[in-house]
């Protein structure tokens, strides 16, 4: 199928339907079950890349895609990295496809112009998270696992239900972005909120917010650095309870954890009293 | 569609050519003065024979770099049959493209006199991506992404010692990088900015290096940032004497090549740290002036400024490394986490309690003097913090074993020696529970 010939398509639904279903087939074919045949993984495949078509030309055709070479780029490594995640075999590779679909994600919000959100993606999560994460599954053996977990619970449910998913998500993102966006959620492009910064500069209280935050980046600075003030500003302004409740639930998995392990290590004590 | 890159473009290229081409010669000589410096340490010649090529002339050893860097790439690329092959290949690749890509943040002198080119900014700046507002989170990012080459190096190379080269470095790695971040916060906390270049102009405005105003900081960060470059004392993911070489056992030529290039990155990576975020830049008192509006001379100057302060800094990590005994693992982790992360927070409270209150203290006691308290009481804590580690040291370790019963009493002592002689695997929980 032909992403050009494609934009001329009259029913983008017929499109969207047709690369769901591909989508649903080809993720059912190619999760890790007990029966795998290498014709059924190579058919998944063809179908996989068939809905991926699919889905990129019903984007195009509903002008939610843009034409960005990098944006194309960061994008495809992200959905197809993603994709690769829950269809490989090993954990150690899943988990290695997993940072690279985040590594996608953060290029994607790179180009998007949030460049704290994009850094921030890749030093939470490729850096800490999936870094513990591959630290204990190479601990854990991979290939010495019982076979009911190297299996998918409900391929089918879940291939479907995925599919359909992204299908609904295509179809309500492509027509938000075809439709004209009410004024409070319009974004300025980069290059309009450079030419706006310097005006906008009075008075407002987002305006202080940033120069309380920020007191040695004005004027020398781009708007994207009052963009991470801003963000500061939000977080410990407006919703400075949640940021607080999310810390305090964080700090009670923390002494959980210990107190499991400390549990563990009292049992050993009692062991010996016990051997006494 | 216009085919020509535009001058931006064409600057960065340029940029990036001399950034590369200038740390991976850098990289080399460095070796280099390694071993001079290790021999000088050792009280031994070290390598002084290598000069130019075909001739007799020795030129104090300086050919060795070409001669090192000739016989690595020449030997035999040999991949052993048990690896994985994928990630065995990717890893060097992983670890030297993040141990690079780092420096596209990483301003590398103040900036250039306009040059009056038109596309491009005035006046030029020392730095690869000028446009990053977040530098400093891209260094972070990058520097935890290298830990990826790390770690799967070590379990692709399918050996025991590069994986417990690899498990050792990723844990020594996740745990310092809370203290590297809590020695930065203070820095960006005083700066207001998360950009390198605009870190280094506050400290040449104000003329107070922030190694002066956070002391603690300062500590806390270059012992992290030894660790995070994996040097001595903290070099555990290849420590010789157990791991024969760690995570790169497996590796040879080639591969091997990239990973040693990209340690060696790691280390310059962090002494451009220190010597951007805590030791002034391309800033010294009285010589090159605090303002953006510079001629050649001034430019030239703070770019062999900086590039001291940061041969100076490496010098200091060499002789670290001949001076210092490795760590064991449960006292590197024990300093990590008792030690350095407690001191870190210490200094970010002290540093964010003198930023809040800076406006009061100048209006209560004048500018001068209340600057002087603002860098007072940073040292007062510094000293308070460093008394209590020290008096406490949590990181100190009892080797006494723990018995847990008299040593005297002989019929017990019979009797589990009975136990253990019927079934020998079965060790007693009193044995293993004796440290």
């Amino acid at each position: 199928m032909d992403p050009v010939a494609a934009t001329t398509l009259p029913i983008p639904g017929l499109l969207l339907a047709g690369s769901v279903a591909a989508l649903a087939a080809s993720l059912w074919l190619l999760l890790p079950k007990t029966s795998d045949t290498v014709n059924s993984r190579r058919l998944g495949f063809l179908l996989g890349a068939a809905a991926l078509i699919g889905f990129a030309a019903t984007g195009r055709s509903l002008g939610g895609v843009g034409e960005d070479a990098v944006f194309l780029t960061v994008a495809g490594i992200a959905v197809i990295s993603g994709l690769a995640t829950i269809v490989t075999r090993s954990p150690v590779y899943s988990a290695i496809w997993f940072a690279m679909a985040l590594a996608g994600v953060s290029g994607v919000l790179l180009v998007l112009g949030a460049q704290f959100l994009g850094v921030a993606t890749i030093v939470v999560y490729a850096g800490a998270i999936l870094v513990m994460f591959l630290f204990v599954l190479m601990l854990a053996q991979p290939s010495g696992m019982a076979p009911y977990d190297r299996v998918s619970n409900e391929p089918m449910l879940a291939a479907a239900a995925g599919a359909v998913l992204l299908g609904l998500l295509t179809l309500s993102i492509g027509r938000l972005s075809a439709a004209e966006p009410p004024a409070c959620c319009r974004l300025p492009s980069r290059a309009q909120a450079m030419a706006a910064a310097p005006t906008e500069g009075a008075g407002s209280e987002d305006d202080r917010s940033a120069t309380l935050l920020a007191p040695a980046t004005a004027g020398v600075e781009s708007v994207d650095a009052d963009e991470v003030a801003h963000l500061g500003a939000e977080l410990f302004g407006r919703h400075l309870f949640a940021v607080e409740v999310a810390g305090v639930l964080l700090l009670v998995a923390l002494v959980g954890s210990i107190a499991v392990v400390s549990r563990g290590e009292a049992t050993e004590t009692d062991h010996r009293r016990e051997s006494r | 569609m216009n085919l020509l890159p535009s001058a931006a473009t064409l600057a960065a290229l340029v940029k990036i050519g001399l950034l590369v081409g200038g740390l991976m010669t850098a990289a080399a000589y460095l070796v280099l003065l390694e071993r001079w410096i290790a021999a000088w340490v050792q009280d031994r010649r070290g390598p002084n024979r290598v000069g130019i090529p075909l001739t007799k002339i020795r030129l104090f050893g300086l050919g060795q770099p070409l001669a090192d860097g000739l016989k690595i790439i020449l030997k035999e690329d040999f991949t052993p049959s048990h690896v994985d092959r994928v990630l065995y290949n990717a890893a060097p690749l992983v670890i030297l493209a993040a141990s690079l890509a780092i420096f596209a943040a990483i301003p590398f002198g103040s900036v250039l006199p306009p040059l009056g080119i038109p596309g491009l900014p005035d006046p030029v700046p020392f730095l690869v991506a000028p446009g990053l507002d977040v530098g400093v989170l891209w260094v972070f990012a990058l520097s935890s992404i290298a830990v990826y080459g790390v770690l799967l190096g070590g379990w692709a190379s399918n050996n025991k010692y590069g994986f417990l080269g690899g498990l050792r470095s990723s844990a020594q790695l996740v745990a310092y990088e809370i203290p590297l971040g809590l020695g930065l916060l203070g820095v960006v906390l005083a700066a207001g900015s998360l950009r390198l270049d605009t870190i280094m102009n506050a400290q040449a405005e104000s003329g107070v290096w922030y190694a002066f105003a956070q002391p603690l900081g300062f500590i806390v960060f270059m012992v992290a940032s030894f660790a995070e470059a994996a040097r001595l004392p903290f070099d555990l993911p290849e420590a010789e004497q157990e791991l024969v070489g760690g995570y790169h056992t497996e590796y040879s030529g080639i591969k091997l090549l990239l990973f040693l290039v990209a340690e060696f990155l790691h280390m310059i990576t962090a002494a451009f740290l220190i010597v951007i975020l805590f030791l002034g830049g391309w800033h010294l008192w009285g010589v090159t002036g605090s303002s953006q509006e510079i001629g050649w001379i001034q430019a030239l100057l703070r770019f062999g400024i900086l590039s001291g302060k940061i041969l100076g800094v490496i010098v200091f990590f060499m002789l670290v490394r001949w001076s210092w005994p490795r760590f064991r693992f449960d006292q590197l982790m024990n300093l990590a986490w008792k030690v350095m992360l407690p001191l870190g927070l210490v200094n970010l409270v002290t540093v964010a309690t003198v930023e809040e209150f800076r406006p009061q203290l100048v209006a209560a006691l004048g500018p001068g003097f209340a600057h002087a308290v603002a860098i007072a009481l940073p040292w007062i804590a510094c000293l308070a913090g460093w008394l209590v580690a020290g008096v406490f040291t949590p990181s100190g370790t009892d080797n006494t074993p723990i018995l847990t019963h008299d040593p005297l009493d002989i019929e017990r002592e019979l009797a589990e020696h009975e136990r253990l002689e019927r079934s020998p695997h079965d060790v007693s929980p009193t044995l293993a529970g004796s440290r």
